[in-house]
């Protein structure tokens, strides 16, 4: 197996720039998730890693192997394309076997590993139709069979299991990450799916309009992300952000909010003075990390009034006003509140992000 | 179209359009076959025969066409005495040869205008075509001219090349449009299997199989059918069957029998080359390929 090494990589199509400098190492044997909303250059990051696009500036590495000129048959790659590109006029036992004749595997080992790959897709009923008569996401796990039957160096997947549904896809996130585990095949997976990248992944790339916005573990992502448009992006329901102004008081600093004052505890203070911040900044908190609780004057140190109340079942989500803004507050669930009701927060302070509101960039 | 599987309900203009519908074809198929099934009998009779026809309204009469004592008298005639052999044997090679010239050549020059992009592409498309917008009479003269100064006057070569002027523009605008319909990403998957670029190519061509094999019909008939350009350019050493049996009609005698024969010669192939092509021609294939 080989390690995957991005290097200053750019893509243009015509005037739009796709790929802006990226940089990315996917080590030996390790799972590398590329995170990103839709036309962030992800897609075309997979396709010039499988030599399917030309590769506009930059080199890519196999190992020691610059690939930049190396068509992808001689990659030995193995894809599965977001749209699942399968031969029509095949069935779906041909469109798995194809890696493999074309590689001149003998047909009983064919037959051994297309019907191995088959019963771990749960298609093994439907290896005589067409992709015609296939709904999507046998479509999708047929194209995904197409790749696993062989052992490449590096498996690419783009949006492999988006279009399957939920409990298909729990189920996929499983396989396809033992799959990994077992082979200890490099892979390069692209997705949309937090909750896929942060499950199945050893690292991220978080990518935003063609530029690399942050590369970590799945909880250095989530607990320490590098900027206030990951800290937004990473996490379901997604991160509180309050506008707030830094003061120097006797008490230390506080983060003030027109309807709130959150005092931030001494290494925050450190860390703030070392990196010379600004007093405009913008305070990020996750639901889950804000206390609630019902009713005016309950103890917690902040007023507010609920907006709304979802009940998920085990947990609540609670909207809550404050001052002009709207927090989400993720908690164990208890009584559902009416509109307008008086509820008290408080923030857990060791919790909170804060980041320069020029540059998004993060504090802590 | 999602489903093979149509749900139909039964209405009243349903049934009475189903009604309409039969009659008409019944209708159509009697004004298209019949000249051929006069054309077939007719070739099999002696002229007296031949020329037994019932009187307008007379139905009972129909059964004179069917009663006469069939020979193959004008066959001989045409292949014994007139050289149709070799004829047929021109016709064939010259529609062949060109359908299968344009057909490979307009295949690899679709399929490069299908997938690649480069400078001036849309003018170079449009200039292709435009060489199929003057029509045939035109560029006749010119093309004899140059023909003549070339020595393929009279050739098979020479009218291969004619028809291969003619039919070649048109195989690459029509070609394009079949390998547009194939998803280039069928193509990518299939190099990411392991493919090179050509053996990725073949791997669909059964995808626009039924294209091809639509379009080389095309191109056979327009030369098989030819008169213009066999007359002039194939005249002499290349002569095939239209202007032959034209041949037929002198100013004293008209071969009625023999014009039937070689009528029949000449369609005959052609029912053939259709029964033969026809199970290529099954479309949607490339149905299911990719996610639209
Ligand atoms: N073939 C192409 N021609 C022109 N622009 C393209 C092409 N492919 C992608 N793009 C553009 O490049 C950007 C990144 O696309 P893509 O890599 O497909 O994003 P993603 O896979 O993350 O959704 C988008 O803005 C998209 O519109
Ligand atoms: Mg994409």
């Amino acid at each position: 197996m080989v390690a995957v090494n991005i290097q200053s990589v750019w893509k243009y199509y015509g005037k739009t720039v796709a790929v802006k400098d990226l940089n990315l190492l996917c080590r030996e044997n390790s799972f590398l998730a590329i995170l990103g909303p839709s036309g962030c250059g992800k897609s075309s990051t997979l396709r010039m890693l499988a030599g399917l696009e030309h590769i506009s500036a930059g080199d890519i590495f196999f190992g020691e192997q610059r690939v930049n000129m190396l068509p992808p048959k001689d990659r030995d790659i193995a894809m599965v394309f977001e749209n699942y590109a399968l031969y029509p006029h095949k069935t779906v036992f041909e469109n798995m076997a194809n890696p493999l004749r074309l590689r001149g595997v003998d047909k009983a080992e064919i037959d051994r590993r297309v019907k191995a790959a088959a019963a771990m897709l749960q298609i093994d009923a439907l290896l005589d139709r067409k992709p015609m008569q296939l709904s999507g996401g046998q479509k999708q796990r047929t194209a995904i069979g197409r790749a696993i039957v062989r052992e490449p160096k590096v498996f690419l997947f783009d949006e492999p299991i988006a279009h399957l549904d939920a409990k298909l896809r729990a189920h996929m996130r499983g396989e396809l990450k033992h799959l990994q585990r077992r082979l200890e095949t490099t892979t390069i997976y692209v997705t949309h799916d937090q909750l896929e990248a942060m499950s199945m992944a050893d690292n991220i790339a978080v990518m935003h309009e063609g530029v690399l916005q942050q590369f970590g573990t799945p909880s250095e992502i989530y607990n320490h992300p590098a900027n206030e448009w990951v800290a937004g992006f990473v996490g379901e329901p997604p991160m509180n952000f309050l506008n707030c102004r830094l003061e120097l008081t006797s008490e230390g600093v506080v983060a003030v909010h027109p309807a709130c004052r959150i005092r931030l505890n001494d290494a925050q203070r450190r860390i703030l003075e070392e990196k010379q911040a600004e007093p405009d900044v913008k305070l990020g908190i996750r639901p889950d990390n804000i206390a609630y609780r019902a009713g005016a004057n309950s103890g917690l140190d902040i007023p507010a009034t609920v907006f709304v109340t979802e009940n998920l079942g085990g947990d609540m989500i609670v909207e809550v006003t404050l001052g002009d803004d709207r927090l989400t507050i993720k908690t164990k669930i208890g009584p559902i509140a009416n509109l307008d009701d008086p509820c008290t927060i408080a923030f857990d302070v060791s919790r909170i992000h804060l980041f320069s509101t020029t540059t998004g960039v993060a504090y802590f | 179209m999602a489903s093979r599987e149509i749900a139909q309900y039964p209405s009243s203009t349903r049934r009475v359009l189903s009604v309409a519908t039969i009659i008409f074809i019944a209708f159509y198929l009697l004004w298209t076959l019949l000249p051929f099934l006069i054309m077939f009998l007719s070739s099999f009779k002696d002229l007296l025969d031949a020329f037994q026809l019932p009187a307008p309204g007379d139905w009972g009469g129909v059964s004179l066409l069917f009663t006469f004592e069939p020979t193959t008298k004008h066959f001989e005639n045409l292949f014994v005495d007139l050289n149709f052999g070799t004829y047929l044997g021109n016709s064939l090679i010259a529609s062949l040869g060109s359908a299968a010239v344009s057909v490979v050549l307009g295949s690899f020059a679709a399929y490069a205008l299908s997938r690649f992009d480069f400078r001036g592409k849309n003018d170079l498309f449009f200039w292709i075509i435009s060489t199929r917008m003057a029509p045939v009479v035109a560029v006749l003269v010119p093309l004899y001219a140059i023909f003549r100064s070339l020595d393929l006057i009279g050739t098979l070569p020479g009218l291969i090349l004619a028809y291969t002027t003619f039919n070649l523009p048109f195989a690459i605008w029509i070609l394009k449009g079949f390998f547009d319909n194939v998803p280039y990403a069928v193509e990518e998957a299939a190099m990411c299997d392991g493919a090179t670029r050509l053996q990725a190519l073949r791997m669909i061509l059964p995808l626009v199989a039924p294209g091809i094999g639509a379009f080389l019909v095309l191109c056979v008939l327009f030369g098989w059918n030819d008169y213009l350009f066999a007359s002039i350019i194939g005249s002499g050493g290349a002569k095939t069957l239209p202007p032959a049996t034209i041949g037929l009609v002198q100013p004293q005698n008209i071969q009625w029998g023999s014009i039937m024969a070689a009528g029949v010669v000449t369609t005959v192939p052609m029912l053939f080359l259709g029964l033969l092509i026809r199970r290529y021609l099954v479309a949607g294939l490339t149905m299911g390929a990719v996610r639209e």
